[in-house]
């Protein structure tokens, strides 16, 4: 809750001391006149002093009024709810993409240690990380969509639409992931009950993927719920560069446009997300770890 | 592992199905294409209308991709020009601006001028429907101007209008615009699209939701509007009020029209690559080129109107209130290096303070001042200022300096320009301090900058006005960036938008032209034109005198 009440509050704060008037700018192009100046300030509610206009929307804010966008007067929340499910769904399939890739790669480069595959999984995790999603995205566009024709190069609809955006975040993710899977399975495969397992005749590919591997995941789990951190911001840019529906994209649009309230209830949507997130990567532990199963 | 193999059987009857459908999908198509020939055939009876019916293809869609999103469809409520693009299919608008500055009959068959010129009486047509069944008349227009009236101030409708006071029905088909002022440019707003007009009903019914239920008489039906994703239009096919410039009087040759919203620029130029999308629009100078030598694809560049992208001078700081320095200045920079390198030659060099398409433009600036870097330097000479032993000129002690202000940096490499005549004027002797920001207005209000740059869209000589005019300073919302107050230009604005003869509007504007060039008020770098690549099975693609596609007579082909 703290986090959400937060962010909020800093968004508000930072979008109110941003320079730039938003109320010049909406008129910017046309003749202005300083009454048309003041009449649209005095609409917008703006010529009221700060902590006039932080209560005002925290008020209307705990009545599920997240306020209209200044641009063209749609309501914000049912424009939000509207655009979640598309930016839900690339999150998930980066999500998916980033476990897969994270995880194969990171037992990969476990089981060659410092083989040539050891490093070139590395070296995927780093660029993965370093890299911008939104070049990733475009390098991604430029081969497999316009030299190759695979993919289409913009849109939300259809499960091919997916494949390029959620690679492109999912290789962020994967970097995460790839050095923890790694670092972690090395550390389980150094322990001493992986030896009595294979005393006891386990085969090679059972103490692999059957324990050690289990062991691994309870860490990756939390770095699960850090990541999709991550991939919700990655969004912003991806979905602009493939041209996709999602509040990533409005969000974007709004900042250029100095549109505060949207801006506002993204971030707060964004923050609840994240929160609900976490949270039940914390429930799952209960499943997934059975010592915390039996402290309870 | 088992996989179970499709019976032969099986594989055989679908093949058999798809072929079928296949070819009876074929055959109607060529039973659609030899109707079309027919009826076209029967009605003009000249062979080579014939061909030219037959060549164009009926049907189809074509899929045009914007940089960015409009911001509503109810045309006087918008203020984005990539909303016009869209608006212009949908909409008619009352007369329509030809291509030599004069006004053809459009929704407005015929007008007349009251003498003191504040009146105009317009005949309007008596046989054209609403997409909605809506009867277009008199009172239509009416209920346009009534809603103009109430939407807020953020569209780029009202400023159109100029002193526009109000509107009342006359007869049936006979509507009559007052003005509080003579108004010149009234008849070039009046042509614009964001004067479309819209549907009564339409506007009666919803209320402030209009602009996502666009209704008009334009050849586009609005279909769906998916935001940030794509606005569809379907073909209205009883379409019959086409403008002038039209060849195809009657309904589009396309089914459908959809526009995409694809801000990143490798998505909309790769999308077109690869012919996912027939057309984009906003192509870089990079990808021209590329596009240009590839037989599969053509690019359009039409001109947009109005002032090009030009550098002003601050007349109020020292010390360009004098004119020798700003002369100095006007012979430092060198456009043609500046519009060679920064776009490969597809960018045009700007001579002047109108672009070569309006009325009154000055052709005689073309090539005139050639760039002299000694006769700069010797001008700064007299004035006392003195290179130092940096290079950079001094007098009692002060550095030449100039700051350099570009409020809209990421436009067109204005950043890059800005750069390169930081470089040119280097070699003067003169310091330039950059000022790159998108946030420039509390700078533009409060004028602290030497130099800025900015260009207008407009289709009439009038825009001057709001750039020269001596009280159309940014704060009292114009753009009169070099801060020009001259009676004698004043003077001459004013005439310019009275006059009714087109003959003397030239002279004047021509005039005004020379006096800016003379005394280095402005200095003009080049002329942004709007480009479109397109694959080259469509065909038809216009635009109007702002640069604005004009989808009358598309077609796409196979």
């Amino acid at each position: 809750m703290l986090v959400v009440i937060g962010s909020s509050v800093l968004v508000f704060v930072i979008m109110y001391v941003m320079p730039g008037d938003p109320v010049l700018q909406m008129l910017s192009g046309n003749s202005t006149t300083p009454e048309a100046i003041a009449g649209l300030r005095r609409e917008l509610g703006l010529d009221k002093p700060f902590y006039h206009q932080f209560l005002d929307y925290f008020y209307q804010l705990l009545q599920g009024n997240f306020g209209q966008s200044r641009v063209n007067k749609d309501l914000v929340l049912p424009k939000i709810l509207e655009h979640v499910p598309a930016t839900l769904m690339l999150t998930l399939v980066s999500a998916l993409f980033s476990i897969v890739i994270g995880i194969v790669l990171g037992v990969l480069s476990a089981i060659h240690r410092n083989g040539i595959i050891d490093y070139a999984a590395r070296f995927i995790g780093l660029f993965g990380i370093s890299m911008p999603a939104f070049w990733t995205g475009i390098l991604l566009l430029l081969v497999f969509s316009i030299q190759l024709g695979w993919f289409p190069t913009m849109g939300s609809e259809g499960w091919t639409t997916l494949v390029l955006p959620g690679l492109a975040l999912g290789l962020v993710g994967a970097g995460f992931i790839v050095r923890l899977v790694r670092n972690t399975m090395l550390e389980v495969l150094g322990e001493p009950f992986i030896l009595t397992l294979r005393a006891k005749g386990l085969s090679e590919r059972s103490v692999m993927y059957g324990h050690a591997l289990r062991n691994s995941l309870i860490p990756a789990l939390t770095m699960a719920g850090v990541m999709v951190g991550e991939l919700l911001s990655g969004t912003v840019v991806i979905e602009t560069v493939f041209a996709r529906q999602g509040i990533g994209r409005i969000l974007a649009d709004a900042i250029m446009a100095k549109d505060m309230p949207v801006v506002q209830g993204v971030v707060f949507f964004t923050a609840m997300i994240y929160v609900g997130v976490n949270l039940l990567v914390d429930v799952s532990y209960t499943f997934v770890d059975p010592r915390i199963r039996r402290l309870q | 592992m088992n996989t179970s193999i499709p019976s032969s059987s099986w594989m055989k009857g679908a093949a058999l199905s798809v072929a079928l459908t296949l070819w009876l999908a074929g055959c109607s198509a060529g039973k659609e294409a030899t109707k079309e020939n027919k009826a076209s055939s029967s009605s003009s009876p000249s062979v080579v209308e014939n061909v030219a019916a037959a060549k164009t293809v009926q049907g189809g869609e074509l899929t045009y991709a914007l940089a960015s999103s409009p911001d509503t469809l109810d045309p006087v409520a918008s203020g984005y020009a990539v909303s016009h693009r869209v608006l212009r299919t949908i909409f008619d608008s009352l007369v329509f601006q030809q291509e030599d500055g004069s006004y053809g009959p459009w929704l407005a068959t015929e007008w007349t001028v009251s003498d003191n010129g504040q009146s105009y009486t317009f005949k309007l047509r008596q046989d054209v429907t609403f997409h909605d069944g809506a009867p277009f008349d008199a009172e239509a227009v009416k209920a346009n101007f009534d809603h103009l009236s109430e939407t807020f101030g953020l569209g780029q409708a009202r400023p159109l209008l100029g002193p526009f006071e109000s509107a009342e029905v006359v007869g049936k088909y006979t509507i009559k615009v007052n003005l509080s002022r003579k108004f010149e440019p009234f008849l070039s707003g009046l042509s614009s699209a964001f004067l479309g007009i819209s549907s009564p009903k339409a506007l009666q019914e919803h209320g402030d939701q209009y602009g996502k239920h666009p209704v008009g008489t334009g050849p586009f039906k609005f279909v769906k509007w998916t935001e940030n994703s794509e606005i569809t239009l379907e073909r209205y096919p009883e379409y019959n009020s086409a403008p002038p410039a039209a060849e195809n009087k009657g309904a589009s040759h396309l089914d459908k029209l959809t526009f995409k919203i694809v801000p990143e620029e490798a998505t909309r130029i790769g999308s077109v690559q690869s012919g996912q999308i027939l057309a984009a629009e906003t192509i870089p100078p990079q990808n021209i080129a590329a596009f240009k030598s590839d037989s599969k694809f053509k690019v359009d560049q039409a001109l947009t109107n109005g002032t090009p992208f030009s550098l002003y001078l601050n007349t109020h700081n020292e010390p360009w209130n004098d004119v020798k320095a700003r002369q100095a200045i006007q012979l430092a920079i060198d456009p043609e290096v500046i519009v060679s390198t920064l776009y490969l030659g597809t960018y045009s060099r700007a001579w002047a303070a109108l672009t070569p398409g309006i009325l009154g433009y000055n052709e005689t600036l073309e090539n005139k001042i050639k760039p002299d870097l000694s006769r700069a330097g010797e001008l700064l000479d007299e004035l006392g200022w003195k290179k130092g032993t940096d290079g950079i000129r001094v007098k009692d002690g002060q550095k030449l300096t100039l700051n350099y202000l570009e409020a809209s940096p990421n436009r067109e490499k204005r950043k890059d320009i800005a750069v390169i005549v930081q470089q040119q004027l280097k070699e003067l002797g003169v310091e330039v301090e950059l000022n790159l920001t998108t946030d420039a207005s509390e700078l533009l209000k409060q004028r602290s900058f030497d130099i800025a740059g900015i260009s207008q869209v407009k289709a009439d000589p009038d825009i001057l006005t709001n750039l020269f005019r001596s009280d159309r300073l940014h704060a009292q919302g114009g753009n009169n960036y070099s801060g020009l107050n001259d009676p004698e230009i004043d003077k001459l604005l004013d005439e310019g938008a009275i006059e009714s003869d087109p003959e003397r509007r030239k002279i004047i504007y021509r005039q005004i032209q020379q006096v800016l060039s003379d005394n280095a008020i402005v200095i003009p770098i080049y002329v942004f034109p709007y480009t479109v690549a397109q694959s080259s099975k469509v065909q038809g693609l216009k635009f109007d005198l702002l640069g604005y596609p004009l989808f009358y007579d598309v077609s796409v082909g196979q």
